[in-house]
């Protein structure tokens, strides 16, 4: 069996799953006060006291999302593997280069493609991760001045309220757009994943996908490897936990690690396929 | 046989019985009122009702004969008077009602599901008038427009009054056409319920149909110089977006403007005026503070707009704008461009 690299701990899974389950709710709740004739929305308007509902949804998200991004934090200080990622997290020179670079290599300005190795986190992941963090910042502060605007008021003017609206709206048409342009094509629609990347419900990549997305960190976990001895624990391997082996396993009727490799033993077929 | 071979003859036999409907149509349209009058002319012709109430039967004749049922006889409408005085035989009816609906099917329809037929029993003649019955485009009808505040307020004294000295109200009487009177918002022969969703006063009307019909018509905003802005600009509320949902609890029109006491936000008396506005707010925000008397609330983001607000919101609009096409477009080429070059690279080789 390939060699797997763990990508998410199941942990880190559950965040992500909180996440995208809170975004969508939010999205949709949101949307539809905006839009309330939208043929979309009629589930929540055609019901009685469904737009008294969608309200309390949408707060109720809200405070959720925000309690995750308070346990993301708490994650990030004080586990060793939060920790890691914030130090990988960090923007650098040399993502911005590689972001150039790749953009040359698909225009065929650099001929022959250049070999691009990027590290834990590539500037994908980084741009998004930052803009996301950015994002939940700007309608937490703008969504409190919305819910609590008899509380705001003691202290500010009206237009200021009316400005918190405009941006709530106008960042949630950028998030909404963000995910589904950035975060959908990488984990989707690239052609290098497509159908999708499994990461989010198994947790690692093959290493084929750590070559293409993650070259020089994938260096670094063979270097690495070669100086120390494998363990078997999934928190706490060497550099705090970046990879473990994944050993043979006992096939069940059903599970996730078969159906994935179906799609997977499908997509190779389609990948290699000569035609008829 | 003869007759049937030369059919000539009944031309002149067709004729006479032509003649002779004729006759009777004549008889029926302007029919001689003179009997019915010979007693109803009289001034002081009266009766008492069930309450012992004298009640005048006096018929001008010359009035009658302007109204717009002038040449009708009476008998068209008193179809049945079989009452004691006129009774046959000695035989006594009590059906002596005006049935209006023989000629008026349509008004008669409709009339059948509005609330005062159906909880009140008020007949035609409560509004239209007994014997001289005018058009409605007569100043002197109870159904014109100035007149029917106080046809109405015969019923509903207090809504007249509050409605006379609203800004509606005040224009009506001053003459101005298009000023609405009480059938602008509650229909005329239709009037439902307020809790009835197919009146034109239900919560759900009120800002989508019944104030929007003059304040959101481009000729009668322009004729009096006022905006459309208002009601453009509380359907992108807060309030105007959830009530579009179909949220009930959020504020309509009515809730802060008030209803028949709709006044201008001049007005010291007024629901808008500044020093009440923070007690109208109250109604559903109790903390409401200074702040959200202060400053405009039917504002819509224009950079040129004249309050701050607006200019603000505005800016803010056109520079996010600007961001999410730019971060979007960008990241939307990158990845096409991505996807482009991997498909590419991805073709059968011949």
């Amino acid at each position: 069996m390939a060699k797997k690299y763990l990508r998410m701990t199941l942990n880190e899974r559950i965040q992500h799953l909180n996440l995208a389950i809170n975004f969508t709710i939010l999205v949709i709740t949101g949307f539809a006060l905006k839009y309330p004739e939208a043929f979309w929305a009629s589930p929540i308007t055609d019901v009685p006291l469904g737009m008294t509902f969608r309200g309390f949804l949408h707060r109720l998200s809200g405070v959720a999302t925000i309690t995750l991004g308070g346990y993301h934090l708490l994650y990030l200080a004080f586990t060793e593997r939060g920790r890691r990622i914030v130090i990988d997290m960090i923007p650098m020179w040399k993502d911005a280069k590689d972001l150039w670079e790749t953009l040359k290599n698909n225009l065929f300005l650099n001929r022959p493609a250049k070999v691009i190795k990027m590290g834990r986190f590539n500037f994908r992941e980084k741009l998004e991760y930052l803009g996301l963090i950015w994002g939940t910042i700007v309608m937490t502060v703008t969504g409190f001045i919305l819910w609590f605007k008899e509380e705001w008021l003691l202290f500010f003017p009206m237009w200021t309220f009316e400005v918190a609206r405009a941006i709530h709206f106008y960042e949630a048409i950028l998030a909404t757009l963000t995910i589904i342009v950035w975060h959908f094509y990488s984990v989707v629609w690239n052609p290098d994943v497509y159908p999708m990347s499994w990461a989010w419900i198994n947790g690692h990549l093959t290493e084929h996908e750590m070559e293409l997305e993650h070259g020089s960190e994938l260096e670094r976990i063979k270097a690495e490897e070669k100086r120390t001895p494998v363990h078997f624990n999934e928190g706490s391997g060497p550099g705090g936990g970046r990879t473990y082996p994944i050993h043979q396993e006992r096939r069940e009727k059903f599970s996730v690690k078969g159906l994935y490799g179906l799609v997977r033993h499908l997509n190779e077929s389609i990948k290699n396929w000569r035609g008829m | 046989m003869m007759w049937r071979k030369h059919k000539a003859w009944m031309v002149p036999l067709g004729a006479l019985s032509l003649l002779f409907l004729y006759g009777m149509m004549g008889e029926m349209a302007w029919g001689d009122n003179s009997k019915c009058l010979s007693c109803h002319q009289d001034e002081k012709l009266s009766k008492k009702d069930a309450r012992g109430n004298k009640v005048s039967l006096f018929v001008s004749e010359g009035e009658f004969k302007k109204a717009v049922h002038g040449k009708l006889s009476c008998t068209d409408c008193h179809a049945r008077i079989l009452d004691e005085s006129h009774a046959r035989k000695g035989v006594k009816e009590a059906d002596r009602k005006v049935d209006c609906g023989i000629c008026h099917e349509e008004s008669e329809k409709i009339y059948k599901t509005c609330v005062h037929r159906l909880k009140a029993e008020i007949t035609c003649q409560a509004c239209h008038g007994h014997h001289y019955v005018t058009r409605l485009a007569d100043p002197k009808s109870p159904t014109y427009r100035t007149n029917l505040v106080q046809t109405c307020g015969a019923c509903h004294p207090q809504e007249s009054k509050q409605f006379a000295e609203s800004v509606h109200g005040v224009g009506l009487f001053r003459g101005r056409p298009n000023h609405p009177t009480c059938t602008t918002c509650h229909g005329t022969h239709s009037i439902k319920p307020r809790s009835d969703p197919e009146s034109a006063v239900h919560e759900r009307k009120i800002a989508m149909t019944t104030c929007p019909q003059c304040h959101a018509a481009e000729q009668i905003t322009k004729e009096y110089r006022f905006t459309t802005k208002p009601v453009k600009s509380y359907y992108d509320s807060f309030h105007g977006l959830s009530y579009r949902g179909g949220d009930t609890f959020s504020a309509n029109c009515a809730s802060c403007h008030g209803v028949h006491d709709i006044r201008a936000a001049s007005d010291p008396k007024s629901m808008i005026h500044k020093d009440n506005l923070q007690k109208t707010c109250g109604v559903c925000h109790p903390k409401a503070s200074v702040n959200f008397s202060k400053g405009k609330i039917h504002t819509l983001a224009d950079i040129r707009g004249v309050d701050f607000g607006e200019k603000v919101v505005g800016w803010v609009r056109i520079v996010y704008i600007i961001l999410i096409v730019a971060v979007i477009g960008g990241l939307s080429f990158f990845n096409f461009m991505d996807w482009l070059r991997k498909t590419i690279d991805r073709r059968p080789k011949e």
